[in-house]
């Protein structure tokens, strides 16, 4: 039964900036192809699928970022981690988990994403708790997602939220 | 870098090809991973490939994968024989029985005939008992040399 | 448009299946076994194959652009995954207006399942277009 998953490392990594990553510049097809999936089966409103700008949930990493690099010192595992930080290159404990679930999401957002925009994503430890749920203790972890364009406008700044048990 | 100045023989040149020749397998377990991930690019979102219930609703065991898919694996068999600079000409295939869940597909192709430097294949692909699922036959190209 | 505190917004509505989290899988790269398989959501703990929280997520989004209109903005907006959304669900995205500051639009957010159970629970705030 493990009684904490909290140990100093963890709890002290709050707010490292762990990668940055850089997208291909965004394409009309993935705003139309992502507004087709989002809206269906209903038609996607004709501004998504003109392209005229990206819906704000967006993923412009959705197929692999075009360079990615850690920012953590001694880390050299070239681990591209999309959803989320790479844990094990923190030092953090090697948890073993039955589930990993999508806990919340908390996004604050600047402009608009459009067709052949670069988009930045550096991502940071945000702040790991655990309680007792129906599945035992689970670990909320928080990674932090700010994205930038290529004139570094802030184009989002999410918290996501994940249940590990 | 090879410093050798002899020219090399492209290993899919045709004069190291003979009759009888198996083609180097192309192998794939086969679940939801690959059919959602092929329906995602061939919009090709089909309930019995997407849902167990929704196959068992159509008479088959389990959810089954696309005869598309199929065709690609067999597909990806030829490109890997061709070679970079090889062409595959013609491709007939014929699906027999369904690619269910959780099967290993292996994609076979035996060289049957060599006119020129066109080669004629049989090909077919089978789960993991050795039932053939896709027969079929092809044609192909290959560099001379 | 005249917004007042306790405005209801249009509802944005989907059946929730295979159908869905498979095309959401296909645009966002996200082929997770828990989305695509019964047996996997099972055992998991939650009876069967359940929906992507980014996908309520995009719904979410969907509502608030709709009702905000073109040159709107949604500035912010915030949720939490409570309950899993399975197979045959029908999924509805709400949104009451709680708080009005000058031209910023607060909002109680949330999606729900056919009975009235809340999935995911939040809030945003917008800016209306003019």
């Amino acid at each position: 039964m493990t009684e904490t998953y909290l140990n100093d490392t963890v709890i002290n990594a709050k707010g490292t900036l762990c990668s940055r990553s850089v997208s291909y510049p965004i394409e009309a097809s993935a705003i139309r192809k992502w507004a087709m999936a989002v809206y269906w089966p209903e038609p996607a409103p004709q501004k998504f699928m003109d392209a005229e700008y990206a819906p704000e949930d967006f993923d412009a990493f959705a197929w692999g970022p075009a360079s990615y690099a850690s920012l953590l010192p001694g880390d050299d595992s070239s681990v591209v981690v999309r959803h989320g930080i790479n844990e094990r290159a923190l030092g953090f404990p090697e948890w073993k988990f039955r589930a990993g679930l999508n806990g919340g999401m908390n996004c604050t957002y600047g402009v608009r994403m459009h067709v052949g925009d670069v988009i930045t994503d550096v991502k940071s430890v945000g702040e790991y708790t655990e309680r007792q749920g129906r599945n035992g203790l689970m670990l909320i972890t928080q990674s932090i997602s700010t994205w930038t364009n290529q004139r570094d406008e802030l184009v989002k700044r999410t918290i996501n939220t994940g249940i590990c048990y | 870098m090879n410093s050798s100045s002899a020219p090399s023989i492209p290993a899919s040149a045709i004069s190291r090809i003979q009759v009888g020749d198996q083609l180097q397998p192309f192998i794939r377990r086969t679940d939801f991973d690959n059919w959602n991930r092929y329906a995602a690019v061939n919009d090709e979102f089909l309930p019995h490939s997407m849902n167990d219930e929704a196959a068992r609703r159509e008479g088959f065991p389990k959810a089954f994968g696309m005869g598309n898919l199929q065709w690609s694996y067999v597909h990806s068999l030829l490109r890997a024989f061709i070679g970079p600079d090889g062409s595959i000409l013609r491709v007939d295939v014929q699906f027999r029985n369904p690619n269910l869940r959780e099967q290993t597909v292996t994609a076979h192709g035996t060289v049957t005939g060599i006119d020129g430097t066109t080669v004629s294949i049989d090909l077919w692909t089978q789960e993991d008992e050795g039932a053939r699922l896709a027969v079929g036959k092809a044609l192909v190209s290959l560099p001379s040399g | 448009m005249t917004v007042k505190v306790g405005d209801e917004l249009p509802t944005f509505t989907r059946e929730t299946g295979f159908a869905n989290w498979n095309r959401y899988a296909a645009v966002n790269d996200e082929f997770v076994p828990i989305h695509m398989d019964d047996a996997a959501g099972e055992a998991a703990g939650n009876g069967g194959a359940f929906g992507m929280g980014n996908l309520q997520w995009a719904y979410l989004h969907n509502m608030l652009r709709s009702w905000i209109g073109e040159n709107g903005e949604i500035l912010s907006i915030e949720v939490q995954f409570r309950s899993p959304n399975v197979k045959g669900q029908t999924v509805t995205a709400k949104g009451v207006v709680t708080a009005i500051d000058g031209d910023v639009i607060s909002l109680d957010v949330w999606t729900e399942q056919q009975e009235g159970t809340k999935l995911a629970p939040g809030s945003a705030k917008v800016k209306m277009g003019k």
